[in-house]
This record gives structure tokens, sequence and C-alpha cells, in this order.
């Protein structure tokens, strides 16, 4: 082998212009491939970062009934299932040491009706505990309009996300209640209708019952916020508190569990009269279920439009009503795929008729967005490896047959085929491990120097591609496998041609040549 | 004892649609330790004749036995080794490996065969070396000597592994008459000191006095005139 290298290596040096146009196309290929997989690996690690700290948490609880894993990003999708029995999960998450923090949420579509007559739009609702919430991702999101809500206080808040679309479909600027405009929020779209321009201080939601019933709900905007980071996506969600989600879909709400029910009504239950007229006679039909006490299955009709403030903000525990998700986040350094296993067989052993998946899964293509971005790049450095394989095997090939007298001798003075095939692929792994060894850490230290200017960005856009509001590419222990991997399947597949032609010269086609 | 053996050789080669038939039908027995020169004009089949007889080229016909192998019938990796452990070669003009010193050149064949430690390696191609005169040019590469250097390195390198058989096609071809006549000289004193097989060709009659036995080939055949 000694022998074979110390050829390798001065026919390297001899053939320097083909040496250097090889292994100029190996640094080049290696420096590509390092840096975007390092600017991918940091989209990767941000993204989850951002969604898993900001959204998600790591772990999304769903309802065994659940069709669709993408909970979060289904558009046009059904209904998220509920979960009715969070108060049972919640033992049983609280048991899994590796779990950090636990946060129930309802999740669904539910429609903005347009008080002006106009066109309605949508919205992803949210419904959360407030102070929960913040306390599962604090610092998160921050109100620029308007305020926080306190604890226990009924309201929405508004990503700037889903104002701007509001406003595209309704025609109706929303605005904390309380708060003044702030004309530099506007759309250039508000803008120019900024003399005829209507604004509302509560919205009004419609939510779709699982009976085709509708149950409207009027809420006051308490802040208009934005994610510190991916607020293009994640501004799309408005945040309602939860029992006001709840009446607005349609579910139990914790209150309705905790409501006192009159001696009158009471009476009324235990009545055998057959005449219906005597139980419709005064009060509206959802008032007289939500104050009889009886569980209603989730997603019942509820039809009557009830303004948020009428809704009991008093003692309750919120965890009595439904729930859509429950969020999950690990502690630092935990496992995503082992640990959603372990909690799928603790929850399964449990029959709690629920299942736990990532957050990549919940999130759809957001979610495996950095996996596809990384296909699609290993994709173009292949190209560009496919490239650089053509031009290698053509130039190692015309030095195989350059060398043509060279080999034959070596052939005549016994030297084997496998030799000469060790040579050329010695010669080529020099070239790899020098230039494309070299190509790998220069893009190391491309990254690093990335990593150091600390480049941010407010740009919804250019906050999707960097993974956060940060550009900080990195590289992974799997992506210098990867890089060293790859730049060895270039020179195996680059010199193969070129050993076939090395090999296939006998001492004869070198004395012809002579 | 016969080192070489060869039955009714034949040898063509297809030149576009016309066969060109180098060796006829050659019945040849070459007695080991023998120096032999084979000779004829341009074209009349002693290269060919060399080739087939060093396994670098195949016979049409006939066989052709080696130091007790008959070569004809052999694969290539066979072929190769019996190339690399009984046959040693001096070519006209491509001769050394150019990235690789003297010393290095005579150690090749040697090292290829990894049945010596390297001290023992770097002794004998020394040795041999210096047997050539050029122990002061060990580290030279090939592009730094002479033509005539060159071919003494060959020898040597032809000589490293003890092979039954040295084969040397035209070696003095390329070189002026003095230095022809120094590897000559060469060639005939290391038949002398390591009793190996020299076969060589020329075209040159002027060579002849070298020669223990001369073999006349004339149209592919061998002249017996």
């Amino acid at each position: 082998m000694g022998l074979i290298l110390k050829i390798a290596w001065r026919n390297i040096q001899r053939h320097r212009g083909k040496s250097l146009i090889i292994g100029a196309i190996l640094f080049l290929g290696a420096l590509i491939m390092t840096i975007g997989n390092g600017v991918i690996s940091g989209m990767d690690k941000g993204l989850a970062a951002n969604i898993v700290h900001s959204f998600t948490g790591d772990i999304v609880l769903v309802s065994d009934k659940q069709e669709s894993d993408n909970v979060f990003l289904e558009f046009m999708g059904k209904a998220v299932e509920p979960i009715n029995n969070f108060k049972a999960i919640k033992p049983i998450l609280e048991q899994q040491d590796y779990v950090e923090r636990v946060l129930p949420v309802g999740k669904n579509l539910a429609m903005v009706l347009n008080e002006d007559g106009g066109t309605p739009g949508n919205a992803f609702l949210i419904g959360t505990d407030f102070k929960r919430y913040n306390t599962m991702f604090p610092g998160r999101i921050e109100a620029i309009e308007g305020r926080m809500p306190k604890p226990g206080e009924k309201g929405a808040l508004v990503p700037t996300g889903a104002r701007d679309e509001f406003y595209d479909f309704t025609n109706i600027w929303f605005m904390p209640e309380g708060d003044t405009l702030h004309p530099d929020h506007l759309t250039a779209a508000a803008k120019k209708d900024r003399t005829a321009l209507s604004m509302k201080t509560s919205v009004v939601l419609m939510g779709f019952n699982n009976d085709n019933t509708t149950t409207d709900i009027r809420l006051p905007i308490r802040g208009v916020v934005r994610y510190k980071a991916l607020n293009k996506i994640l501004g799309r969600f408005v945040l309602v508190d939860i029992e006001s989600y709840r009446n607005c879909l349609g579910y139990f709400a914790a209150a309705e569990k905790t409501s006192a029910v009159s001696a009158a009504d009471s009476a009324l239950f235990s009545s055998n009269d057959e005449n219906l007229d005597n139980m419709f006679s005064e009060k509206g039909l959802v008032v007289d279920n939500r104050q009889s006490g009886q569980k209603r299955p989730a997603r019942q009709s509820g039809a009557v439009p009830t303004p948020a403030s009428e809704v009991s903000s008093g003692s309750i525990d919120v965890d009595d009503g439904t729930y859509n998700l429950v969020l999950v986040l690990l502690k630092p350094g935990e496992s995503l795929d082992k640990r959603t296993a372990e909690l799928n067989k603790a929850l399964a052993d449990k029959k709690l008729d629920v299942r736990a998946i990532t957050w990549k899964k919940a999130m759809g293509m957001i979610g495996s967005m950095a996996s596809l971005i990384k296909a699609a790049l290993f994709v173009f450095v292949m190209l560009l490896f496919f490239v650089a394989i053509i031009i290698i095997v053509n130039t190692l090939s015309m030095a195989a047959l350059e060398r043509t007298a060279e080999i034959g001798m070596m052939r005549a003075v016994g030297a084997r085929k496998g030799f000469i095939s060790t040579m050329f692929l010695g010669e080529t792994a020099m070239l790899s491990a020098v230039f494309g060894g070299a190509g790998i850490a220069a893009g190391t230290i491309v990254i690093k120097i990335f990593q150091a200017l600390h480049f941010t960005t407010t740009n919804d856009i250019v906050q999707l591609l960097y993974g956060g509001d940060t550009f900080c590419p990195l590289i992974t222990g799997g992506d210098l496998v990867l890089a060293l991997v790859q730049l060895t399947l270039v020179t195996l597949i680059a010199v193969i041609y070129p050993v076939q032609v090395a090999r296939s010269i006998t001492p004869l086609d070198a004395i012809s040549r002579e | 004892m016969n080192i070489i053996e060869i039955k009714n050789l034949k040898k063509d080669y297809a030149l576009g649609k016309t066969t060109v038939h180098a060796i006829r039908g050659i019945d040849l027995a070459i007695e080991k330790g023998t120096l032999m020169s084979i000779i004829g004009p341009s074209g009349s089949g002693k290269t060919t004749l060399l080739n087939v007889i060093g396994c670098i080229d195949n016979a049409t016909e006939g066989s052709v036995t080696v130091g007790g192998s008959e070569i004809t019938k052999l694969r290539d990796r066979q072929i190769t080794d019996i190339r690399l452990h009984k046959i040693g070669f001096i070519f006209q003009t491509f001769n050394l490996i150019p990235v690789l010193s003297a010393l290095e050149n005579v150690e090749f064949p040697l090292l290829l065969i990894k049945k010596h430690s390297r001290l023992e390696v770097r002794k004998r191609a020394e040795k041999l070396m210096d047997e050539v005169g050029l122990l002061s040019l060990l580290k030279n590469k090939p592009a730094e000597l002479s033509g005539g250097q060159r071919q003494r390195v060959a020898i040597a390198r032809a000589l490293v592994t003890n092979p039954d058989i040295v084969l040397a096609d035209e070696p003095t071809a390329n070189l002026d008459s003095v230095t022809g006549s120094q590897i000559l000289d060469l060639m005939k004193e290391m038949n002398r000191i390591e009793q190996t097989t020299f076969i060589f060709s020329t075209h040159d009659h002027n060579v002849l006095k070298y020669a223990r036995e001369v073999v006349k080939i004339k149209d592919g055949l061998i002249d017996n005139n």
C-alpha cells in the first residue's frame, strides 16, 4: 500500500494541472454541500426551537379518533377531534419524568362574521388559558397594541398576520379595546381606505358545531400580538380564552359542570309533564342546557350567540371542559422519537383514547419543511457532483490513456490489474481527502463566521428560511458524516470508468503506442 | 534443460480486413542460462516472438512453455504472475516509472512480490544498481538519467527478482554505438554472474558477437540458413 500511495501522490504532483482541476471541483462541491447542510441544519434547529418553544411543544396529544396528524395546518381539513378526558391524561403526563410542561388547548376553525355586512373571514382559534399559555411559552408573544389578558379574563389576542388577513376579507380593521389606531401598523390596503376605515374592538366568531349548527360569540380584543419568531406562520392563529372557545365551538365548557341549578329547573327535570311547552316557555335553549348541569356530548349544538362578557369567569376548573390538543414540552436533550413512543405506550396502557405525535407531524408541511429543503439541497448537491463526476471521469480517463506507457510497463513487469485499480483509486482518494477535506473545513469556517455575524431579520419570509429571527447555520456531526459519505461516493463513482480504462491497458498497448 | 519450448507457434494480426501472419509456425527450444540473440530485418516477427515468450501477447496457434508452464492456456492473473516471477523485461523505449527514482524503479518488482522485507528489497536493489554501475545515481528520477543509464536501470530491474529469463527487445536501438556496446557488455556480464537466460532481439548484425546463440527470423519463420 505504501508503494501505491507513493506512486499516487507523486503522480498527483506530476500532473498538477489535472489534479488542480479535479481538486477544485471537489473543493467547491464539498464547500457548497457543507454550507448548504449547515444552513439547513440551522433552519431545522431554528424551526424546531421556535415552533416547539412558541407554539406546539415537542409532542402533541390528539384524540384517537383524529384521522390526520396535521392538526395545526390542515386548512381545509376536518375539525380536530375533541379530547374530553384531560383530567385523566394529566396525571399520566405528570408521571413521565421527561416531561417539562403541559398545556391543553382547543384548536379549530371559526368564521369571523362581518358586522358591516361584507364578506366574512376565517380564523384558526387556539383556545387556551392565557396564564398557562404564558407559563408554557414564556415571552414568545408580545402585544404590539393593547395588552395581554389578565388572569381569567375573557377575550381574544389577534396576531398581526390574522388581523391583516381579516382585513383582506372583511375590510374591518380589528384593534384592541381601549386602544387607538396605530397608523403605522396598517397594511397598504388599509392605508388606502384610511378615511373610511371600519374599525372594531371586538370580534364576532361563528363556530361550527358537529350537528351542522353554529354558535356565535362576541369577544373583546385584548391585544394585537406578534410572535417573536415565525410570526408569518404562527400569526394565523387567534388566541382566545378557553371557555369562550368552548362556547363558540359548542364544546363542554368547564363552567357548565360547576353551574348552580335552580330549584325550579331541578323540578323541571323531575317533571313527568309531557307538555313540552313548559320546558321552553321562558328561557333560551342554550342557557337552559348550560344551567342544567348535564354533560352534553362534545361539539353538540349550542346555537345562541353569547357575548363573552356574559360567560361566567368565576372560580372554575377549566380542565373539566373539552380540549382538542395537549401540548407537551420535553425536558432539554430528550429524544423526541423515543419519548413519543414511550408516551404512546403509557397512554395506550391506560386506554385514554389519545395518541402522541411529534410536533413535526402536527405542523404538517412546516414541520417537514427543513427535511424537504434538505432533500432538495441534497439533490442539488448531487447534481453538482454529477457534473463534477463527469468532469473528473473525463480528466482521469484522459490521464489514464496518457499514461499508457507507464501503466503498460507496470503490467509488463508484473503489476496485476488490482494494483493499477488501487493506484488510480488512491490518487482520486487523495485528491478527495485533500481538496474535499479542505472544502468541508472551509465550509465549516464559513458557517462559524455566519454564526459570529449573528444576522437578524424581522421579515417573515426570511425568518422562515432562517428558522427564526437569527441566521444561525449549524454544522452537526451528522452533516460532517453526510459530507464524507457524499465525497466517498463521488470518489468511487468518478473512478470506476477511469479504472476500467487503466485496467484494460496491456503491455502490448504500451508497446504499440511506442 | 530447456527453459523455453515453442511448438508450431503462429501469430496472426488483423489489420483492417487483412490478416497479417506475423509468425507462421516456429519451433524453438532455449536452454537455461543461454545468451541468445534473435535477429532479423524489421517486420520479420522477432518482437512478436519475444512478446509471446514474455507473456505480453497471445499465440494464435501452437504452444509455448516457459519455465514449465504452458502459457497459452493461462488466465490474465496467472500470466501476470509469470511475468513477475519468471521473466524480466528490458524495452526499447518505454522503460521506467517516471515518478520513482532509479533505485525505487529497481525495487518495484520486488515490492510487488511482497515476500521480502523492506531492508532486503533495498539491499538487493542497491546491489544490482552497483553491478550496473549506477550506485551514485540511486535517487535520480528517470528524467535525470541518460538513455544508457535508463537502460542500465532497466537491466537492474529486470534482474532484481532473479527471473529465469530476461527478454530485451532491441535494447540498443535508441542508443549510440558506444553506449549500446556497454549495455550489451553489461548483459553478457550479468548473464555470467546471475546465470540468467538472456534473449535479446536486434536487427544490428554488429551485436551478434555478444550472443552465444543466434536465431535468425525471416517472414515469421526461423531461417535455418
